[in-house]
């Protein structure tokens, strides 16, 4: 009985681990897909119109991309990027970019 | 002479009053659309209940033409989310390029 949750825990605890992602996996992703438009660490985009990465909330880059993907968000550009990102990808991507430094910040 | 200098005072004086008055009403605009923004945007990890839970993205330091695209898309109806589809749809373009303005110059 014991032994059966232990493996339940441990089971929550890697599929936590796993939705977490791993920066350095989508460091790697964000060099192939990102970086182009939003720099390698995305807080130096090439364009105005494109938002900084560096320093948002996870769990908001996470739900931003899935939307592009599902087709939720919809922006011709985005759209493309995110329908070759599997769900781990997008939970690496957004642990790295979370991850960097950048002038965003919480305003009032 | 005299008579003429005081004139011209009196018009510059008159003419930097009517300054004045016409920022007013603008700046008040700014204040007002704010206080709707910060009831979630101005709360320090705060998280949306309603319809998925995850944080707020941070506006302060956002490149403000993303930010104005991103309160025209929920305007339009492009972008979905419920509350911010109710916030933009009271605020002009000029509203939109004032909050933006605020929020990507960190306030100010």
């Amino acid at each position: 009985m014991n032994r059966a949750l232990l493996t339940l825990f441990a089971l929550a605890f890697a599929g936590a681990a796993q939705t977490a992602g791993n920066a350095d996996a989508g460091k790697a992703k964000a060099a192939q897909v990102c970086a182009a438009c939003h720099g390698p660490e995305g807080n130096k985009p090439i364009a105005p119109e494109n938002p900084i990465l560096a320093g948002q909330h996870q769990d908001y880059l996470a739900k931003a991309l899935k939307d592009y993907k599902s087709g939720k968000r919809s922006n011709a550009i985005m759209k493309g990027f995110a329908a070759s990102l599997s769900n781990q990808d997008i939970a690496d991507l957004a642990a790295w970019f979370a991850s960097q430094q950048s002038n965003l910040h919480f305003q009032r | 002479m005299h008579t003429l200098a005081r004139t011209a005072l009196a018009a510059a004086f008159a003419a930097l009053s009517g300054a004045a008055l016409a920022q007013q009403p603008a700046a008040s605009a700014l204040k007002n659309n704010l206080s709707m923004c910060s009831g979630c945007h101005g709360i320090p990890g705060y998280k949306t209940a309603y319809p998925e839970v995850y944080h707020v993205p941070k506006l302060g330091g956002q490149s403000p033409a993303y930010l104005v695209n991103a309160l025209k898309a929920y305007r339009s109806g492009e972008r979905n989310h419920p509350s911010m589809r109710g916030i933009a749809a009271g605020l002009s373009d000029k509203d939109m390029e004032e909050l933006a303005a605020y929020f990507g110059g960190g306030g100010k």
